[in-house]
């Protein structure tokens, strides 16, 4: 018969595949059979659906991208927390701190008794190691945020001594960055070796909830609940990780109850979503805003009056509804709602006269044309592109929107070959130095987000609030500098963003802080 | 020319083929625009930061030196190191290869099921309304964006029905099986509706000819006529066709993957072609040639055991 003769090729590297993919899948160690979710009536085994997978390498300093820190304050732990509001710092291995007078020599007391998940003793020694090699190894990819640090000492156990060059208030929060996880000494110097392997730092060692046997890319992430906890067991005994790249796709694994949280909800389904009996959806408030990059240095933006009249004509109230479906927020200051976020500025509302008025004092009041390069597959900026292209029509100026490939729009702003691009920020610590000095200082790279904005008056504040000891003056100090960014208006100010996720009815527990971490430790299913 | 001949001849060819792949697509990345190394390392990175990556990573060589470094190193069956991942290509690629093929494969055994089955009932039922109601139901699985449809079969298999999983690829093998039925369906039900036009118009035709009617005439029953001597004749183009449709599976999964959130080579294409990871996109292309090359070549070889007639020549 013909069917067999010309089926025989088919069904043979059908079947040759699939036994192939069965291998492959299984060799890799870290998917163990023995776990099949949601078998008990009480699950201990929470499954996860994630929008992207980790890329850096798993060592804390190492990491540059977020699914890579997402696992890591899981699996390890720093000195010091974020607050979950994100706008202080709490205990974490270490229970007491306090500065010389000077503010140049810190001294670190820890919690009795801490344990690395293999059950040996860490030691002040492995706090020193660890940051020693975060600051100063080869392979940090966050040497800049310890600059002020002269030398780490341990004087026994439990002490940790740290001396600073200079007095540098955002010392604290920069031992609460995942950047500062704490690794057994030994492995924490390995790790910069040349060719230190990826698969060797996936077998993982940390004082945090959970720990990692090992993964490859492809496989899930398996986090196991780590025996010797200093908060305590956790309820959970394992968290399943699973990469589904498709918003949609993920949250029908979750109405399918297929996963039991998911991130990254499109903003335009939660409200469809908490409508639904088994499951629940919300925005988190993270220090995180979206803007529009503007090239100070191409006429007619170098003129301030021109940035001003294209802030006022921005209609945020209209993206906030259209693009982001009501889940963000009015954006008042430049920095995000973090420590010393000055709540009292005005923004720019919605003033369309206003904008006019500016426009026709301004260097371009004949009207100019202008090109605002939106990064391809990210519809958020594609959808504020095109608001903000009949918005700003009204004041004369012709938006020319090019839906370029990210890669490509990077290399452009770099250049600073473009007029205006969407963009977001997201803090990584909570303290706006980092914020200042990256999108406000300029003169030198990245110059001021690349906006090419350059006030030396606000580089020496930006100088003297890392200086500063006391926190009111600090906070001062942040308030000047935040008012003098906004009134030059470098950026199209426009919202301030959440993080979104979605959960099973029967989760209880799942929280995203203020720098949009989560951790499993206080998650539990309820039924 | 005798068969093995012939599969000489066609390596060879393929050997000239596969150069030309890798001129193209080593050029053509290269071509767009985009630093590698700032994709990397992210949008805070320094100029600095950036310069030293793109020594670590070999970028700044000579573009000869690193076209002959991609071209031997595979020769030799070194795929290079991802420059996002850092680990070897071949370790990315080959696990992902089998998954791909497998939903390759899988959806060509689906869509032969269908098509025989949809072709040959339109065919006896010209013009009636199966024929009708087959015709217009696979012109819109054909018009119909996969990645719509995907999400279509989700709905009503996965989260109403509850047959099958939403997405994913399972852990066992029966449960592969299992994940990998609505994304194979998906591009099956596509591949199905070119198919079928062409094969019950194949058999239409060939229900005309003489030796059907003798056949008839002789009072073979109905089915054996069709089966034995109808089918076997109207199948050799819709089996090349057949053949043709591989390469169309292999870039069709690219989206069906992502919608499934099958961890194939496509998902991975995609990711590497935004990150710019110029040894990934040079790998998965390379293999994906060369499997379309190989099944086509099998398909060419299948028209000799269809039809004992043909030779190579």
């Amino acid at each position: 018969m013909f069917a067999r003769k010309t089926g025989w090729p088919v069904i043979a590297v059908a079947i040759a595949a699939l036994v192939l993919s069965a291998c492959t899948q299984t060799g890799t160690g870290t998917q163990s059979p023995t776990t099949q979710p949601s078998a008990s009536p009480v699950s201990k085994v929470l499954r996860m659906a994630r929008n992207a997978e980790p890329f850096s390498p798993f060592v804390p300093w190492q990491i540059d991208d977020n699914p890579a820190l997402f696992i890591s304050v899981n699996v390890y732990d720093t000195l010091l927390r974020t607050t979950k509001d994100g706008t202080n710092v709490e205990a974490g291995l270490a229970t007491k701190w306090e500065s010389t007078a000077d503010g140049l020599t810190w001294t670190f007391t820890m919690r009795d008794g801490l344990k690395f998940s293999d059950g040996s003793a860490m030691k002040a020694s492995d706090v020193k190691a660890s940051l020693d090699v975060a600051r100063a190894g080869e392979k940090s990819a966050w040497k800049d945020v310890y600059v002020a640090i002269k030398e780490i000492t341990a004087p026994d156990d439990k002490t940790v001594k740290i001396t600073l060059k200079q007095p540098y208030a955002p010392l604290l929060s920069v031992l609460a960055m995942f950047s500062s996880g704490i690794l057994p000494a030994d492995m924490a110097k390995a790790t910069d070796a040349k060719d230190y392997d990826n698969t060797l730092a996936w077998k993982t060692k940390g004082t945090g909830a959970y720990y990692v046997e090992g993964w490859k890319k492809g496989d899930l992430i398996v986090l196991k609940r780590n025996p010797n906890y200093w908060k305590g067991t956790p309820a959970l005994d394992e968290v399943r990780i699973e990469y589904i790249p498709d918003d949609n796709t993920r949250v029908l694994k979750l109405q399918g109850g297929e996963t039991d949280v998911v991130d990254f909800v499109p903003f335009s389904q939660i409200a469809a979503l908490n409508t639904q009996p088994n499951v629940k959806a919300q925005t988190f408030t993270i220090q995180q805003s979206a803007f529009i990059i503007l090239n100070n240095s191409k006429p007619p933006l170098n003129d301030v009056k021109v940035r001003q009249a294209l802030n006022y004509a921005t209609d945020k109230e209209a993206i906030i509804k259209n693009v982001y479906f009501g889940q963000a927020k009015f954006m008042n200051s430049p920095i995000p709602q973090g420590t010393y976020w000055d709540k009292s500025l005005p923004g720019y509302p919605y003033d369309l006269e206003k904008a006019k008025k500016l426009m026709s004092e301004s260097s371009g009041a004949a009207g100019f044309k202008m090109d605002m390069q939106v990064r391809s597959g990210n519809t958020n900026f594609a959808n504020t592109a095109v608001i903000l292209k009949e918005a700003w029509a009204k004041i004369g100026v012709t938006v020319d929107i090019q839906t370029l490939d990210t890669a490509v729009v990077r290399t452009n702003y770099r250049a600073g070959d473009y007029m205006s691009t969407p963009s977001a920020w997201t803090n990584d610590m909570n303290d706006p130095t980092e914020i200042v000095n990256y999108a406000m200082r300029g003169g030198t790279s990245p110059f001021a987000y690349w906006t090419r904005y350059n006030n030396p008056d606000l580089n020496d504040k930006i100088t003297k609030a890392d200086l500063e000891q006391d926190a009111k003056k600090r906070e001062a100090l942040y308030s000047e500098i935040q008012k003098i960014y906004l009134d030059a208006a470098p950026l199209a100010f426009i919202a301030y963003l959440g993080a979104t996720a979605g959960w099973r009815n029967n989760v209880d527990g799942f929280f995203i802080d203020g720098l949009s971490y989560y951790r499993f430790e206080d998650v539990k299913f309820n039924k | 020319m005798g068969r093995a001949t012939y599969i000489r001849r066609r390596l060879i060819l393929m050997a000239f083929v596969l150069f030309g792949v890798t001129v193209v697509i080593f050029g053509m990345i290269r071509i767009l625009p985009g630093d590698p190394a700032f994709l990397i390392l992210g949008d805070r990175a320094t100029d600095q930061k950036a310069a030293e990556l793109r020594e670590q990573l070999g970028l700044n060589r000579p573009f000869l030196e690193q076209y002959w470094m991609f071209v031997s190193g595979f020769a030799h069956g070194d795929m290079g190191r991802s420059l996002l991942y850092r680990q070897p290509v071949g370790d990315l690629v080959l696990t992902r290869v089998p998954i791909t093929l497998a939903l390759a494969a899988y959806a060509m055994g689906l869509a032969a099921i269908i098509t025989l089955t949809f072709g040959i009932l339109a065919a006896i039922n010209k013009g009636g309304w199966p024929d009708q109601l087959i015709r217009i139901g696979f012109l819109f699985a054909l018009t119909t964006p996969n990645f719509w449809f995907g999400i279509l079969l989700i709905l009503l298999f996965g989260l109403t029905l509850h047959w099958f999983p939403v997405a994913g690829f399972g852990e066992t093998l029966p449960q592969h099986i299992w994940y990998l039925f609505l994304p194979a369906l998906t591009l099956a039900l596509q591949l199905s509706a070119v198919l079928i036009r062409n094969l019950r118009g194949q058999i239409i035709l060939t229900m005309r000819s003489d030796y059907v009617r003798t056949a008839n005439a002789k009072g073979l029953s109905a089915s054996l006529v069709l089966l034995r001597h109808v089918l076997r004749n109207a199948l050799l183009s819709t089996v090349t066709i057949f053949g043709l449709q591989f390469g169309f599976l292999v870039g069709g999964a690219i989206v069906v993957e992502t919608v499934f959130a099958l961890p194939g080579t496509g998902q991975l294409l995609i990711q590497s072609i935004t990150a710019r990871d110029y040894p990934v996109v040079q790998a998965i292309t390379v293999v994906s040639a060369v499997l379309v090359i190989v099944v086509n070549l099998i398909v060419d070889l299948s028209y000799s055991f269809l039809d004992p007639r043909v030779t190579y020549e």
